[in-house]
């Protein structure tokens, strides 16, 4: 099913913004809040892991009922599981399109990543696992 | 000890009435400030030493070392991105752009990835603003945009709007009406007297179907506009014109959705609308606590608020060309100084190979996801912890920071010094 | 300890009398001496004109609005880059330049002091701010009380003394100058969308009009003894038929300083104005001239506007609204709590304008009009009227009367009927034009004394060297040489050193503030005033303690302490 991705900034990826190491910075930013019709839609449970595609990868979330967000439409908090999608692209604005971007989710039995698990796909070295 | 009027450095409310209880060298309690602000102030996952990535392991160096890494990098490199700075003080960014004239490197901050859309509609039309107390003593209409102020600001509600007192409002939390325009119910849309919830994307039809009602020209609205009834947009309008003193707080969600930059250009000319009627103000919500000073220094230095390219010698900006995800996606910079941010968990990911690709060095004072692609990090004091210097709150009144408590890191500033001076002497000044 | 000896100068320094006398001017330190030791580094001025640095006495420099300009205008920052060479860094920008564009091009006009005219308190940083990036200039910076809270509250219950303990307060803790009314009272009333029309409208809730803001902080200026006077931009700038409101404003000014002037008021240009609309808009300049010729106690800057594109901003809100409603370009406005405001649009002005053609004429009008040079000083308003690169040209124009003819046969054919400037046959020289671009502005600053504007013994040794002699050039004529000579000059000195030569910035430079602490009694001060101190911490966003400007801010500190009567 394809869906509309937001970002934006919850409170707990703020409180965890400098403590990016954290499980809880790594919780919070790979939750994908979604309309809970929608996640009847495809089965899932409060919880359950999700695969979420976008235009340049994928990537690993977990699926949280949210009232906050309409049917069609899922939020997820800012971070690297998000921009794990997010195309590059800014149409000469310097600005990518952290809030409209068309994702495929279906259900997965994958596990998330972890932060430094998803930075080491990319070539980079963890420091601080 | 307990240091009063402490300034937060977390986000743009810059909130300046902060208490710190500091024993034997930690904070140990924080009053006044929100959850975000009390977590920073308590922050203890600093790193210790600078460190170098070697092959695939990492080791600690000095501070000497790290610098002289970090001189060389810049003064090797072809086309260097200097990126970041909204997370430290303004004394330091101005260092960061001498290194960048000197090097003829690109500078930019993290505006280009928040609010640097809002700027570029602040560069075709205008900017209507006023500062914050203006809105608290006055202000008997807020208006909050695709911006989220519970879990972003949260305090921006009790100090300056929703729960503040106000010299012109008699009750203020009585007589000053809230009204929230986003596409989700969040929790700031709960404690609105007006909801509007628009369908993702339709921020600019709902923005130009207020200026038509406000224009005396309803009859041309359709029945919805975006999801959102003529009804509603009607009360809206009339909500506006028949307040005193109106303010508009907008967000994200106008600047990385859709339009971008036409949907601030549309609510600026809103306003500027509104503002023949009656006082009508709008202004960003700004996010890291001195990106407004990133923006504030780059202009006076440069004549430009981000995204400066100095490759000609002189300043050149073009947004979507000189900027800092623009040129990492294009594979364009040869290497990266990172300062006060952490592009890494905030850049698309094709920026991210890129920036495994080159020399990275971060002056920042956690480890962060940034931290896995540099060959140096040097961590830093945090300004407003055990830095102090200037910030610039989100309508533009610069704050000193204080520091709380002492420790053996040296600022930002002193760091970028060091490298400033070995580039100079290598370039013979 | 460093010597400089600048021999076989032409110097015109009028605050001693001095006018074109071939002499030799000693440095040493930084500062004029008598003479100097036979080792000391010897410039050779071979005849040239030489007077002290310019003091710019208005302009709009640095801080909150100016940035907001530069912000809000790439395409002015487009319109003026040089890169970075030697010790000068990269520029950018025409009309609003950044803090080095404005340094290095005053510098070479030969400039050394600048009076920042508008700083609101509480962004007081922010201007200290720039000024450290202004490093080839001294400067200052005028306060805005033109909207204070505290200071109408007190004036509604009579207290003059209340009212300069706020602005002695104020001063010190924003490292401010001199005291900067802006439309007083219209800038409260715009933060509701209204303004004043004069002097004798009441400003909305506070109760009290322009005229008793006015007359009221006159009085409190030289209760603390303030080197400057007030500094006025009158309410009403720019309509039709404004001229009245000026006269009246200037009519509620007794002589109370023997020194200086009682009320300095600034960009008098945009005061001028007769006609009852934009149909029959007309000069007033004669009026408003022959009103200050009988006034000593009162000295104007002229408001020059030149032909081309600039950028306007005021701490005049409500005026900028409406100038926005004619041009319909872009509009910013920055109203600040408890205290002013701020606007800016971009303007250009052309000689195909009628309106446009007559403003023009009103400057130049109002400078030979006024008989004594020292009443009134030149200034665009930078860069209201036009950006301060323009001064030469404006130099030329009131030293030449066929330079003026033939400006005035390119511009609006029927500017003639409305305009006195035709008729005007006089041609200042060059002694008063030392007055209106550094000795007149220093007196009237009240920076005389502390040894700005003059080359006297103990003077700094601030000091601009023109290419010219002016015994070979009759300026009436060779107005593209006066043009040519005072927008390059041969040698700036700063502070001993020589700053600029020949368009080239040769040193970093490193700037000097000054400001004013007037020393008050204990009952007289606000920072223990338990009134001003709970609606401090009630109306204000920002912490009491947190407001006043760390002397971190000040690059060289010089604070200039005065004894008040309270």
């Amino acid at each position: 099913m394809t869906y509309l991705m937001l970002t934006g900034r919850t409170v707990n990826q703020g409180v965890t913004v400098e403590n990016k190491t954290s499980a809880e910075y790594a919780a919070e930013t790979s939750t994908c809040f979604m309309h809970e019709f929608d996640m009847l839609e495809l089965g899932l449970d409060n919880g359950d892991t999700i695969r979420v595609t976008g235009p340049c990868g994928e990537v690993v979330m977990r699926a949280v009922m949210s009232e906050e967000v309409g049917m069609g439409t899922v939020f997820v908090p800012y971070g690297p599981y998000a921009n794990h999608v997010v195309a590059a692209d800014t149409h000469s604005t310097g600005m990518p399109d952290f809030k409209s971007h068309q994702v495929e989710i279906e259900p997965t039995d994958e596990e998330p990543k972890r932060v430094h698990e998803l930075m080491e796909d990319l070539g980079g070295l963890a420091y601080d696992r | 000890m307990i240091v009063k009027d402490a300034v937060c450095p977390f986000c743009g409310c810059l909130c300046d009435d902060i208490e710190v209880e500091v024993e034997g060298g930690r904070v140990v309690a924080v009053t006044n400030a929100c959850e975000l602000g009390t977590t920073k102030f308590m922050g203890e996952k600093r790193m210790k030493n600078p460190i170098l990535r070697d092959g695939n392991q990492w080791k600690e160096i000095t501070c000497d070392e790290a610098v002289r890494y970090a001189a060389d990098m810049l003064l090797d490199a072809e086309r260097p991105l200097l990126y970041g700075w909204s997370g430290t003080h303004g004394e330091a960014q101005c260092v960061g752009v001498h290194m960048a004239e000197l090097v003829r490197g690109v500078i930019d901050n993290t505006s280009s990835v928040c609010h640097g859309p809002s700027i570029l509609a602040i560069q075709e039309v205008g900017h209507p603003g006023c500062t914050l107390g203006v809105v608290k003593n006055r202000a008997d209409l807020v208006i909050y945009w695709g911006s989220n102020p519970i879990d972003a600001h949260p305090r921006h509600l009790s100090r300056y709007t929703r729960y503040a007192e106000g010299f012109f409002l008699e009750n203020a939390f009585r007589d000053r009406k809230v009204i929230v325009v986003d596409v989700r119910r969040t929790e700031t849309a709960e404690i609105a007297d007006e909801f509007v919830q628009i369908k993702p994307g339709g921020d600019y039809a709902v923005l130009s179907a207020l200026r038509a009602i406000v224009q005396g020209k309803t009859e041309t609205i359709p029945r919805t506009v975006a999801g959102v009834t003529r009804e509603q947009l009607v009360r809206v309008a009339n909500l506006c014109k028949s307040a005193k003193f109106g303010a508009v707080y907008f967000g994200l969600g106008l600047t990385m959705t859709r339009g971008k930059y036409k949907n601030i250009r549309n609510a600026i000319e809103l306003v500027s609308e509104l503002s023949r009627h009656t006082k009508f103000t709008i202004s960003a919500m700004r996010g890291h606590y001195n990106v407004y000073g990133s923006n504030e220094v780059n202009t006076w230095m440069t004549g430009y608020p981000f995204g400066i390219d100095f490759s000609r010698g002189i300043a050149f900006y073009n947004p979507g060309e000189t900027t800092a995800v623009d040129i990492l996606a294009r594979k364009e910079c040869d290497a990266a100084l990172i300062v006060g941010s952490d592009p890494a968990a905030h850049f698309p990911r094709r920026c991210l190979e890129h920036l495994s690709e080159i020399p990275v060095v971060q002056l920042d004072p956690y480890p962060n996801a940034t931290t896995a692609f540099c060959n140096v990090q040097i961590p830093v004091a945090v300004t407003g912890i055990d830095a102090e210097g200037t910030a610039y709150r989100m309508d533009g009144v610069p704050i000193r920071t204080r520091k709380v408590l002492s420790s053996d890191y040296l600022s930002d500033r002193e760091v970028l010094l060091q490298m400033y001076t070995l580039m100079q002497e290598a370039k013979g000044q | 300890m460093s010597e400089l000896l600048v021999k076989n100068a032409c110097v015109i320094d009028p605050l001693r009398g001095i006018n074109a006398e071939t002499m030799d001017i000693a440095i040493r330190d930084g500062r004029i001496v008598e003479e100097v030791s036979g080792a000391a580094e010897v410039i050779d001025a071979r005849g040239m004109l030489t007077m002290p640095g310019g003091v710019d006495s208005h302009t709009h420099i640095c801080g909150t609005k100016v940035n907001f300009g530069r912000y809000m205008s790439p395409e002015d920052m487009r319109a003026g880059r040089t890169p970075r060479r030697g010790p000068m860094h990269a520029t950018s920008g025409y009309s609003v330049p950044t803090t080095y564009g404005n340094s290095y091009r005053y510098s070479v006009m030969g400039y050394t002091t600048l009076l920042e005219g508008a700083m609101a308190p509480l962004e007081a940083r922010h201007t200290h701010e720039e000024f450290i990036y202004t490093p080839l200039q001294d400067t200052m910076a005028n306060t805005l009380f033109d909207g204070n809270w505290a200071i109408m509250e007190a004036i509604r219950d009579g207290d003059t003394k209340r009212v300069a303990a706020i602005i002695a307060w104020t001063l010190r803790a924003v490292k401010g100058f001199g005291v900067k009314l802006t439309n007083p009272g219209g800038t409260e009333a715009w933060q509701w969308g209204k303004n004043v029309s004069c002097i004798r409208d009441p400003v909305p809730y506070f109760e009290v009009t322009p005229a008793e803001i006015i007359r009221s902080i006159v009085e409190a200026n030289e209760l603390l003894h303030l080197p400057h006077s007030v500094h006025l931009h009158c309410n009403n700038l720019g309509t039709p038929g404004n001229y009245t409101c000026t006269l009246g404003s200037f009519g509620l000014i007794p002589d109370l300083n023997p020194k200086r002037q009682t009320l300095y008021a600034t960009h008098v240009q945009y005061h001028a104005y007769g006609g009852s609309g934009w149909k029959d808009f007309c000069s007033k300049s004669e009026p408003i001239a022959n009103f200050v010729n009988m006034r000593p106690q009162i000295v104007i800057d002229m408001g020059q506007v030149m032909f081309g594109r600039t950028t306007t901003m005021t701490a005049d809100g409500p005026m900028e609204f409406n100038l926005y409603r004619l041009h319909h370009d872009k509009w910013s406005n920055h109203d600040v709590e408890l205290e002013t405001g701020s606007g800016i649009i971009p303007v250009v002005y052309r000689r195909k304008n009628l309106v446009n053609s007559i403003m023009w004429a009103i400057g130049l009008e109002l400078a030979l009009l006024t008989k004594s040079p020292w009443q009134c000083l030149l200034t665009t308003d930078n860069p209201n009227g036009a950006p301060f690169v323009k001064y030469p040209e404006i130099i030329a124009l009131l030293m030449s009367k066929r330079y003026r003819d033939a400006e005035f046969a390119t511009v609006h054919p029927d500017t003639g009927s409305r305009v006195p400037l035709p008729a005007i046959e006089r041609e200042l020289d060059w002694y008063e034009i030392a007055v209106m671009t550094r000795a007149g502005q220093a007196k009237a600053l009240g920076i005389q004394e502390i040894g700005k504007g003059h080359l006297g013994p103990g003077a700094y040794a601030d000091v601009a060297v023109y290419p010219i002699r002016i015994d070979d050039v009759d300026p009436s004529v060779d107005y593209q040489k006066v043009i040519e000579a005072f927008g390059q000059t041969e040698y700036t000195i700063k502070r001993g050193r020589v700053v600029a030569r020949r368009g080239e910035c040769v040193v970093d430079g490193s700037n000097a503030t000054f400001w004013v602490k007037p020393r008050v009694s204990e009952a007289y001060d606000m920072g223990k005033d338990p009134d001003f101190i709970e609606k401090f911490d009630r109306y204000y966003t920002v912490r009491m303690r947190n407001y006043p400007v760390q002397e971190e801010y000040l690059n060289r500190n010089r604070c200039i302490e005065t004894e008040a009567e309270i």
